[in-house]
């Protein structure tokens, strides 16, 4: 047969019409390319006692044990870092400042690293007297008519990293409480708690712009994160964080090409290094599930590389509260003083393994449970006790 | 952008608003008038003169209610990235543009549109065309950067809209000879598309001027100028690279993109097959190409087909199979366009496979099957089930019955790790040999071996 | 990943005959939803009964079998499947047999508390979006250590219950016991270790039972006695990394991962069996409050399902504590691709009367929930139009959500006779289609926000007023 140059499929039905009339035919130059060969060596001496393994390419036979070996992969990117929070030697006036982000390798899989940087949780305050379930309300008090005062029981009681300041009286569908006075109340906060903050717009597309342009200049020099940038207004908040060098949490409706494409835009104002991503944290019940697979998903791209997506993540695990099941009054349902902060908890403890760095937080126990877990997961020289379950009497 | 110097509200929320008879003041083309048309034009930055809105015939305020006007709306445009193929696409935004006016109605498009401008809205002020020329300008404007500059003319004089209609009528035709006849060979970038990576991780859509997107909305001058308009996107360019295989469409810039796009899930296209390594979809196609191995034939049905096609599958399980991004023979999303292009699965043997499809696709793309092949491939009118299916293509002698014949000449035995595939892709089925004596099992994956020489001999029984 | 298996792999291999025994008209249809993962291979019964596919059932078997295999529990009236996993990530392919609960007694509790709980558990129920979910299994650990009593445990429990059992003890002639109770049934048996993995293997294979291997932080020594149980012929294995709490967390959560994507990317024969998680064992804890214990055990089961766990075994059954666990499942398990429905029909907030506002919007659950908190408060009617759960934006631009369809269920619905007005509010985003939903309805569309958070005032700005 000719030296025929064109691809042809060796298996193709016209080869064996060609080896009908054929004894032999001979083909050169062939190039196969096969997607997985299984091939076996039966070895001539049958000895049961040889272990049914699977030889690791490059491994002498005679080594072969019980050895488990992890799975690891290498990665070509990695996850920024962002830092939010100023100290005095650096022009603000905070205690510390925060450094969240950092990951090179999947959430929390240890033989292939570890998290550099302890995810970071914040105390949720609000500047007006919204309506909270019983659970959170009982550890508040009255405090909850005072931004400052209930920042301060975060930080104080309930030890939170950050407190997020959210200006929701400033709606014009609210009180349109104008401007100035929300500059008072971020003030006022700065001074309350020496933590880094989070300064919260209304999510007003007409107001949010000017009201985080006006807090931005408040804050100068504290490294505050802006909250949101979305796709319906993020020049001017993008505008403010490059001026007054804050950063920015980008913000989008569980869809990871509108989160890429509200990057791509922010990344036009301000570097990777001030951008926070939040995909909207859907409440338990209530779409978790997508939020927690685009987390999944972006984590996984931005350690392939993908630039567009290689910042920390944030979730606000205070929108579970918005799940009927934990604020319910509901004698079936069991004591809503513990169902409604576990709800929380679930919810936050799942971000955290979806790669989550920034927990924007409501109830006390959910707060304490994510820093203990979190640190039980990173913590290298962890005890490692089996328990003894089957045994367990009075149970 | 503010609208306030307009006398009325400008908004999406007017997109939908329909004007009836009785309410019209001035109706523009429609089915009463015959002459009428819109044309955007790509000009020189130096030929037209920016923001300049010219009324040629009679205004809105020199009519009188109740009535109806020829119309040609000449839109001239230039810009740096503004050119010839660009012209379609902004065009088609006039539809929206003009809707979103309140109390003005556009339907349709080209030679064919219909508008009706509401008495309120004229009683509120807006009684000159050159108000609504001014809201078209700023929507252009702000939607796509790229133009730097505009100029309208509104036509009612009827032998001017006589003559220029005759002028818009030659651009459609050229228009639509350039993409039919535009060669993926010619293109100089293709475009890629990720709007649908929401619902499917591993799918990126290839868009050449050869091979629409799968969801119909997006041809490879849409995907031009969307990559222009909006550089930040989800469209984008592709650089081709090498052309790897001609045939099969296998272009090395592509499969680039593909790899670098879905985390290496997908790192290699080709575009004009169904089998091997077909171009994926996600979940939004037109319609699915469907192998039929009964008769090593391919389906086609869209999503609009209600009920089982011929071999019992419905459209919505046939998706299940085609959607997520996944590269699966024999199951191909695709878009009523590419139905009329010449590259239409040309590896699989393009319309000389296509055995079955639903009537009101054929109606649609009847024009670009070969005369010879248009009564041998039934819809659901002439078959019901394969059996029917068979026979027709038998009695017809469709081409798709000599692969038939060759099969059964071949008569493969018991082949065993070997088998025939349709449309020629190898098969390598997972076979473990499972072993009780004992031994080792190698796993080799990705594999490319080459040889000089490959000798195969008949192996008497 | 490797590609997924396509419906013409399998459709090669199947004997092509049509004979529709499946259920489905044709071997084609048969392959498409087999390789889909929505069909059981064993629906098709020549496969199975003629000796002439023998080799064809067999090359299939290998061809479909999930790199985690899956383990079928059986009781006298039910089945119960876990693993069957065919990826890591959810987002690759949905996650098929949600991760089975097991709740716990012993055998030293006194009996009619234990009943309750065993009644309880198989009887619980909580309907969510349209669905009923319960739990799965019960665990009995023999805490007395005596084959008699647990023997009665096993025989009573099986009694009240038609859940498959996990039989939980470390002594063979315990659990062989507990085996002789439940013959012809296919109970999970706990479990095989370092000592006693012998003499509980001639159990499984006599008894014919999946069996639980276990070795606790030492993936090594799963490893042998998985394979160890597999040279005596046992295909039915679970397994057992420990669960350890607190400190344990780390060590539990990475040995999970590195077993699952073990079976999964490398193909790793000794890994690819069902994950069992025991976050009971939060309840071994001496100096904690019940309440911190359960709380402790239900982060930990939601935590274990985030990460590949087939098979929980857990104590606390206040819904309070498993209902999160519950609701996690069902929702890490839905398919990523299908979109989450309500069913379409007519909402009614507050106490609406015959002036009070219509509105409607689609039947994606994100959609009506987000839209149902902004109206909750409000007196007024709520039309939800079938859209196939897909979100305004998308139906209209899909035509999914058209003038035809809202107009459908205005009819449907009966709404007219509700209210003398006729006028209905739309989403913003369905401006497109307003002007037909007139033409086609009759009724006036005011075309509403684009956001449901600015209905009320819209309403009171348009609706009221011009009423």
């Amino acid at each position: 047969m000719k030296n025929n140059k064109k691809k042809m499929n060796p298996f193709d039905a016209s080869l064996f019409n060609m080896l009908k009339n054929m004894k032999e035919i001979e083909i050169e130059d062939v190039d196969f390319r096969i997607d997985r060969l299984d091939f076996t060596l039966p070895t001539l001496v049958v000895n049961p006692q040889i272990p049914r393994q699977v030889a690791p390419i490059g491994k002498p036979l005679e080594e072969l044990t019980y050895e488990f070996v992890p799975p690891v992969n290498t990665y070509r990117g990695e996850v920024t870092e962002v830092v939010l929070g100023a100290t005095k030697s650096e022009g603000g006036s905070r205690s510390r400042a925060i450094t969240v982000g950092g990951s090179k390798t999947p959430p929390f899989y240890s033989v292939e690293g570890e998290k550099p940087n302890p995810p970071v949780v914040v105390g949720d305050v609000f500047d007006m007297k919204i309506n909270l379930p019983k659970p959170v309300r009982s550890h508040f008090g009255e405090v909850l008519e005072d931004p400052a005062e209930w920042a301060r029981i975060y930080v104080e009681k309930f030890d939170v990293d950050m407190i997020d300041i959210e200006l929701i009286s400033t709606d014009p569908l609210l009180n349109d409480t104008p401007i100035s006075e929300s500059a008072k109340v971020v003030e006022d906060v700065l001074q309350a708690v020496d933590v880094p903050i989070i300064i919260g717009g209304s999510g007003s597309p007409e107001k949010d712009g000017d009201l985080l342009s006006k807090m931005a200049e408040v804050a100068e020099g504290e490294r505050v994160l802006l909250s949101s940038a979305t796709p319906d207004l993020y020049e001017p908040i993008a505008v403010a964080a490059k001026e007054h060098d804050h950063a920015v949490l980008s913000w989008t409706s569980l869809d990871i090409n509108q989160q890429k494409e509200l990057n791509r835009h922010l990344l036009e104002y301000i570097p990777r290094e001030k951008i926070i991503i939040d995909p909207t944290s859907a409440a338990l019940g209530y779409g978790i599930e997508y939020a927690f697979t685009i987390m999944e998903r972006m984590r996984l791209s931005a350690l392939w590389a993908d630039q567009e997506v290689q910042m920390p993540m944030a979730a606000a695990t205070s929108n579970s509260w918005a799940a009927r099941e934990a604020w319910r009054k509901d004698p079936e349902l069991g004591p809503r003083m513990l169902r409604g902060p576990l709800w929380e908890t679930t919810s936050a403890l799942t971000f955290l393994l979806a790669g989550v760095d920034i927990f924007i937080s409501l109830h006390p126990a959910a707060i304490r449970t994510v820093k203990e877990v979190a640190g039980w997961l990173m913590d290298q020289e962890a005890e490692k006790i089996p328990k003894n379950w089957v045994n367990l009497e009075a149970v | 952008m503010s609208f306030k110097d307009i006398p009325v509200d400008v908004g999406v929320i007017y997109e939908g608003e329909r004007i009836r008879w009785r309410e019209t003041y001035v109706e523009m083309g429609g089915p009463r008038i015959e002459d009428k048309f819109e044309l955007v034009l790509s000009r020189d930055i130096d030929e037209i003169e920016d923001g300049k809105i010219e009324v040629i015939g009679p205004d809105i305020k020199d009519v009188e209610a109740g009535t109806s006007l020829p119309y040609g709306l000449y839109i001239e445009v230039a810009g740096k990235d503004v050119e010839k193929d660009l012209e379609g696409v902004i065009e088609r935004r006039l539809h929206d543009y003009c809707n979103f006016i309140q109390g003005l109605m556009h339907i349709n498009q080209r030679y064919d549109i219909h508008l009706r401008l509401s008495q309120a809205s004229v009683r509120k002020g807006l009684d000159s065309f050159k108000l609504i020329g001014k809201v078209i300008m700023r929507l252009y404007k702000t939607d796509m950067p790229l133009i730097e500059k505009i100029q309208i003319t509104f036509i009612t004089d009827l032998e001017e809209v006589k003559k220029r209609r005759a002028e818009a009528i030659e651009v459609y035709d050229a228009r639509d000879a350039r993409a039919r006849g535009m060669k993926d060979s010619e293109a100089d970038v293709f475009y890629g598309c990720s709007l649908c990576q929401s619902f499917a991780p591993s799918h990126v859509c290839t868009i050449t001027p050869q091979r629409y997107a799968n969801c119909g909305a997006i041809s490879w001058f849409d995907g031009r100028a969307a990559a222009r308009i909006d550089p930040k996107g989800p469209i984008f360019a592709v650089e081709k690279g090498e052309c790897l295989d001609d045939w099969r469409g296998e272009y090395s810039g592509v499969n680039e993109m593909s790899k670098e796009k879905t985390l290496g899930e997908v790192d290699r296209v080709w575009l004009y097959t169904a089998f091997g390594y077909p171009h994926t979809s996600c979940g939004c196609f037109e319609a699915i190409a469907f192998y039929i191995p009964e008769v090593d034939g391919l389906g086609v049905v869209d999503r609009d087909f209600k009920g089982k096609t011929v071999n019992g599958l419905s459209f919505s399980t046939l998706a299940d199979t085609t959607a997520g991004g996944t590269q699966v023979d024999g199951f191909h999303g695709l878009s009523i366009e590419y139905m009329r292009s010449p590259k239409l699965l040309q590896v699989d043997g393009g319309w000389n496979r296509i055995v079955w499809l639903p009537k009101k696709v054929k109606e649609r793309v009847e024009e670009f099957i070969p005369d010879e092949l248009k009564n041998k491939i039934p819809t659901e009118e002439a078959v019901a089930n394969l059996d029917e299916l068979k026979q027709y293509l038998e009695d017809a002698q469709h081409p798709v019955v000599d692969r038939w014949k060759a099969a059964l000449e071949e008569a493969p035995e018991e082949v065993e790790a070997i088998e025939e595939a349709p449309g020629g892709s190898p098969f390598a089925p997972v076979s473990s040999i499972s072993t009780t004596v004992g031994g080792y099992k190698f796993t080799l994956e990705n594999v490319r071996i080459h040889a000089d020489r490959v000798r195969i001999k008949k192996v008497e029984k | 990943m490797s590609k997924k298996i396509g419906p013409l792999d399998v459709f090669n291999i199947l004997p092509k005959t049509n004979c529709g025994k499946c259920g489905e008209d044709t071997c084609f249809a048969f392959a498409a939803k087999v390789a889909d993962r929505k069909l059981d291979l064993e629906q098709c019964t020549p496969l199975y009964e003629e000796a002439q596919y023998e080799k064809n059932r067999g090359k299939l078997e290998v061809l479909l079998r999930p790199a985690v295999r899956e383990i079928r529990l059986r009781s006298k009236d039910d089945e119960v499947r876990i693993g069957g996993k065919t990826v890591v990530y959810r987002h690759e392919f949905r996650y098929s047999n949600p991760t089975a609960i097991a709740i716990s007694v012993s055998d030293t509790m006194p009996e009619d508390f234990m009943l309750s709980k065993v009644k309880k558990a198989s009887e619980w129920e909580y309907r969510y979006i349209g669905m009923d979910l319960s739990l799965d299994l019960i665990a009995i650990r023999s805490t007395s250590n005596d084959p008699t009593k647990f023997r009665e445990c096993v025989e009573k429990v099986s009694d009240v219950t038609h859940m498959p059992l996990v039989l939980c003890s470390f002594s063979p002639e315990v659990v062989e016991h507990g085996l002789k109770a439940l013959k012809g049934q296919s109970p999970l048996i706990y479990a095989a270790n370092q000592e006693n993995w012998k003499e509980m293997s001639k159990l499984a294979k006599n008894y014919e039972c999946p069996i639980v291997v276990s070795a606790p932080n030492d993936l090594d020594q799963l490893r042998f006695l998985t394979d160890s149980l597999m040279k005596e012929g046992i295909e039915n294995i679970v397994l057992d990394p420990g669960t350890m709490p607190d400190e344990g967390l780390r060590d539990t959560l990475n040995n999970f991962t590195m077993l699952r994507r073990s079976a999964i990317s490398l193909k790793d024969d000794l890994s690819g069996f069902p994950l069992l998680g025991t976050p009971i064992s939060t309840w071994c804890e001496e100096d904690e409050e019940p309440e911190i214990k359960a709380w402790k055990e239900s982060y930990i089961s939601s935590m274990l399902i985030s990460r590949y766990a087939d098979i929980l075994i857990i104590n606390s059954i206040e819904m309070w504590s498993i209902l999160p666990i519950v609701i996690w499942r069902t929702n890490i398990y839905t398919d990523p691709v299908k979109p989450v429905t309500v069913e379409p029909g007519l909402r009614t907030f507050g106490k609406p009367d015959e002036n009070s506002p219509v509105l409607y919007t689609t039947n994606f659950a994100l959609t009506f929930y987000t839209v149902q908190e902004d109206v909750k408060d409000l007196d007024c009617y709520m039309l939800v139009v079938d859209t196939e759960g897909i979100s305004v934006e998308s139906a209209v631009a899909g035509g999914k959500l058209t003038a035809d369809k809202v107009n459908d269920t205005i009819k449907e619905t009966g709404i007219e006779d509700m209210v003398t007005h006729r006028k209905i509010v739309s989403p913003g985003l369905a401006a497109r289609i307003s002007g037909e939903t007139e033409m086609v309805s009759g009724w006036d569309v005011l075309v509403g926000p684009k956001d449901s958070g600015g209905v009320k005032n819209f309403l009171d700005k348009k609706f009221y007023q011009e009423t």
